[in-house]
């Protein structure tokens, strides 16, 4: 009765691999209409991203490309023709959001610019999400989210202190950048619907992560202090760190851990050295095991190198200590408190059987986000989306298959 | 309202009510950049967030940047004036945030069905470690363990030791994010129905998308993902154009001031990137004409036709790290946008603060006066209208108790409860 949150919400979705895609999937989870816009000739690289169905590339077996993507509906067409940017068009026209993450200048060549399109849809709210964004001496600058991390200091920012750095996992911006696109995109519409205004919005991904290091920079500014990387240790803990456990059949094996208060170091101490490291009066204050955090962190190590990582969680765990195992996707995929969340979400596909994705990552307690479907197959929803959601009559669809413009 | 100029931004005119400690301040911040008045709620004795690294002698950047922008009032919750003075902000509140743990609110009184009781409309979001039920809801937690828990850090290994974090606490980070963007969405449903609800975000569920999908490898059958060993062309090629597929240390490269960032792209998407690279290179003649007729979009079916092999590879690669070694970051910026080149130097929080995209962007604000003037990030997102608006410093304890409770609730400070008193400083 009540509906979903965002329903009846149209949402023309340009955009490609991770930063941009990831909006409109949090949208459609909870109600919108997304169509996602793509092309079978230049497919997207997400497309052609690990992990795969099986293992097996291909243009439709990226399941990053099914996270990001899924409850879309998608069509494929030919920006390059005039046929093609005419549908966009009315597309643009349909939707009451548009969101792209092509180059800054792109959206123009196809007359898709805001400008353009506002004269159409004046209520629309259009959001570009770009590394740099759309202005500016570097806003032409090319990249992923790999050369966001460095602009925006990431890279700079994981690595041993005796070696040189070695960056986050994968384009660290492209996390970070949708979750700030989300929250500006859903105040604007809440904006439009009090005022009937429509805007513009400009995310740089690389300004979304820079806001993540608002200490380190507020901290540049006041006192000079430039921050350093110092592989998994802790300014205030010790110790603070990440363990070889036993290998399991000749795989690295992980437990991360980390003692924040005494309490914590005497409950830890006492399991790995017994009674005499608990009391130790040279290890009493978190300055003491700081300045000892080279020796405490060798004590541990020997003594996970015997143990598997789950038995360290489990040790440490029921003494109150912070630890875990350092997840593996297998690990992760049987997280017991991932699944009591419901975050995996599994859905029947018409060529894996089984699609599995992420699960919206806030759960409501009225209007819980649904993952409709899959992520679309290329051109799959072509003639819905062209004859049910636009009106195109049979013969301006035929016209537009005939002229290989839907693909 | 707010005691000051007119408050512009697309939440203008909503009220959070914002009891987040250091794991949580962002989401509030992020609202009240966007114009909505938040107030943040310490104890007397100060927010444990004003002892959150990095810090000062004096101070917290933690709290300075992520408690700016919110006024600030002091309420004992152990007190039950306390907590009736919450009850009753909570009544005139459009959100409420808290991240004090599973539990902890509802033990007194202040959980959600309590407060939905006395305010349906209130959107009430609520961040932990791992959840407030569940198998590893009473965990022992921090930002490593979360790092470890959900999914980023095992990857993520120079060599043969063990994984790396970033040296920056940023588990909770990402999912404050999620849950102003997730109390938001609620928003849009109350505005239809009238009814708040609660909005439950996880860090360990958050962190899973800080993995371009690594995650999902086990479910989807995936066996091989050896993300760290696609480095050789003549296995099966990473195509991304971030290289994520390829181990990290291989897109680090020396340069004359520096390091550099720059993947041996390949495939039709993303192996123009690397042509033009060689291009660059060759127009500067440091690229033999063999090396510059490679097509990089092609790659993997010359490798499949036996046309490249390792051998070209390294060939590539020592060419590529000669020619970086000479060149400034600047001469590497300059060319990265003249060639378009995924390529950039790696830089650090001076040159963050230096940037010169970042200027032209007016990215950066200063708020307060004397002692407390703070610069920090500011503007994360430009529009064709007035979006971000930081509008003063992070509050001093109970800063604005007397102000926020006759605005909120129409009281003279005289007639204040006591769980605010004591704490005006």
């Amino acid at each position: 009765m009540t509906g979903a949150a965002l329903d009846g919400l149209k949402v023309a979705d340009f955009s490609w691999v991770v930063a941009g895609p990831l909006v409109g999937r949090a949208l459609a989870d909870f109600g919108a209409t997304v169509v996602r816009v793509e092309s079978s000739t230049r497919v997207e690289t997400a497309r052609m991203m690990q992990p795969f169905y099986d293992g097996q590339p291909g243009a439709e077996n990226s399941a990053l490309y099914g996270t990001c993507n899924a409850g879309k509906l998608g069509v494929t067409l030919d920006l390059k023709s005039g046929q093609g940017r005419a549908v966009a068009r009315d597309l643009v026209r349909w939707a009451d959001v548009i969101v792209e993450s092509y180059a800054p200048g792109q959206m123009a060549k196809w007359g898709l610019d805001y400008d353009t399109v506002r004269a159409d849809n004046p209520s629309l709210i259009m959001l570009s999400t770009s590394l740099m964004g759309q202005s500016g001496p570097w806003a032409k600058l090319a990249g992923y989210g790999n050369i966001g991390a460095s602009l925006s200091g990431y890279q700079d920012l994981v690595g041993w202190a005796d070696r040189p750095p070695i960056g986050p996992f994968g384009p660290y911006t492209d996390y970070v950048g949708p979750r700030f696109s989300l929250i500006v995109l859903l105040a604007t519409l809440d904006q439009r619907r009090r005022t009937g205004e429509g805007c513009y919005l400009d995310v740089a991904q690389s300004e979304a992560g820079v806001l993540l290091l608002s200490p380190q920079l507020a901290d540049y500014f006041d006192r000079g202090t430039v921050a350093q990387r110092r592989g998994n240790a802790d300014e205030r803990f010790a110790p603070h760190g990440v363990f070889a456990c036993r290998p399991s059949d000749s795989a690295d094996r992980f437990a991360a851990i980390a003692v924040c208060t005494d309490e914590q170091w005497a409950e830890l101490a006492d399991e790995v050295g017994g009674p005499v490291l608990a009391a130790d009066p040279r290890y009493s204050t978190a300055s003491d095991r700081l300045a000892a955090a080279a020796d405490l962190e060798q004590v541990i190590a020997a003594w996970a190198a015997d143990l598997s990582a789950e038995d360290v969680q489990a040790r440490l765990q029921r003494r109150g200590v912070s630890a875990h195992v350092c997840a593996s996707s297998a690990d992760w995929s049987r997280d017991p408190q991932l699944a009591h969340r419901g975050h995996l979400r599994a859905m029947p596909h018409p060529t894996f059987g089984t699609a599995t994705v992420e699960g919206p990552r806030y759960l409501l307690s009225e209007a819980p986000g649904v993952v409709r479907r899959p992520a679309p197959e290329l051109g799959q929803d072509n003639e819905y989306v062209l004859r049910t959601l636009l009106g195109y009559s049979d013969v301006a669809y035929d016209r537009l298959v005939a002229d290989g413009v839907l693909v | 309202m707010n005691g000051g100029a007119a408050v512009v931004g697309p939440l203008s005119g909503y009220r959070v009510l914002d009891l987040t400690d250091e794991r949580g301040l962002l989401a509030g911040r992020l609202l009240a950049d966007l114009g909505a008045d938040v107030v943040q709620v310490e104890p007397p004795g100060g927010s444990a967030a004003r002892l959150a690294a990095p810090r000062s002698e004096t101070t917290s950047y933690t709290w300075d940047t992520f408690a700016a922008n919110k006024r600030g009032i002091a309420v004992d919750l152990i007190t039950d004036g306390g907590r009736h003075l919450i009850r009753r902000l909570a009544m005139r509140a459009d959100f409420l945030v808290e991240s004090s743990g599973p539990g902890v609110l509802a033990a007194l009184g202040l959980g959600w069905s309590d407060l939905h009781e006395v305010n349906p409309e209130l959107v009430y979001g609520t961040l932990t470690a791992f959840g407030h039920d569940g198998p590893k809801a009473g965990y022992a937690e921090s930002d490593l363990v979360l790092w470890a828990a959900g999914g980023p850090l095992q990857p993520n290994r120079d060599g043969a030791r063990p994984p790396l974090r970033m040296s920056v606490e940023h588990a909770y980070l990402n999912a404050a994010a999620d849950l102003a963007g997730g109390m938001l969405i609620a928003h849009h449903h109350r505005v239809r129905t009238g009814r708040g609800q609660l909005v439950d975000v996880s860090v360990q569920a958050s962190l899973g998308v800080d993995t371009l999908g690594r995650v999902l490898a086990d479910s989807v059958g995936d066996a091989n993902p050896e993300w760290a060993a696609l480095v050789s062309p003549t296995t099966r090629t990473d195509q991304s154009g971030s290289g994520s597929g390829t181990s990290s240390q291989l897109k680090k490269w020396s340069c004359k001031d520096g390091l550099v960032e720059f993947h041996l792209a390949m495939g039709p998407a993303v192996g123009g990137f690397t042509n033009n690279f060689f291009r660059w290179m060759h127009d500067e003649g440091a690229c033999p004409e063999r090396v510059v007729a490679w097509d990089w979009r092609a790659l993997p079916a010359l490798v499949e036709a036996g046309e490249f092999d390792d051998s070209d590879m390294q060939e590539a690669r020592a060419l590529t790290a000669a020619f970086l070694e000479h060149r400034s970051k600047a001469e590497i910026l300059d060319a990265a946008i003249r060639y378009r080149l995924l390529c950039i130097g790696i830089n650090d929080t001076a040159y963050l603060a230096a940037s010169e995209q970042l200027g032209a962007r007016d990215y950066f604000a200063t708020v307060g006066e004397g002692d407390r003037a703070r610069t920090m990030p500011a503007r994360w997102v430009s529009g064709s209208v007035p979006l971000i608006d930081l509008r003063r410093p992070a509050p001093q304890v109970g800063e604005h108790t007397a102000e926020v409770v006759g605005e909120w609730l129409g009281d003279t400070p005289a007639l204040v409860d006591s769980g605010s008193r004591g704490a005006a400083s």
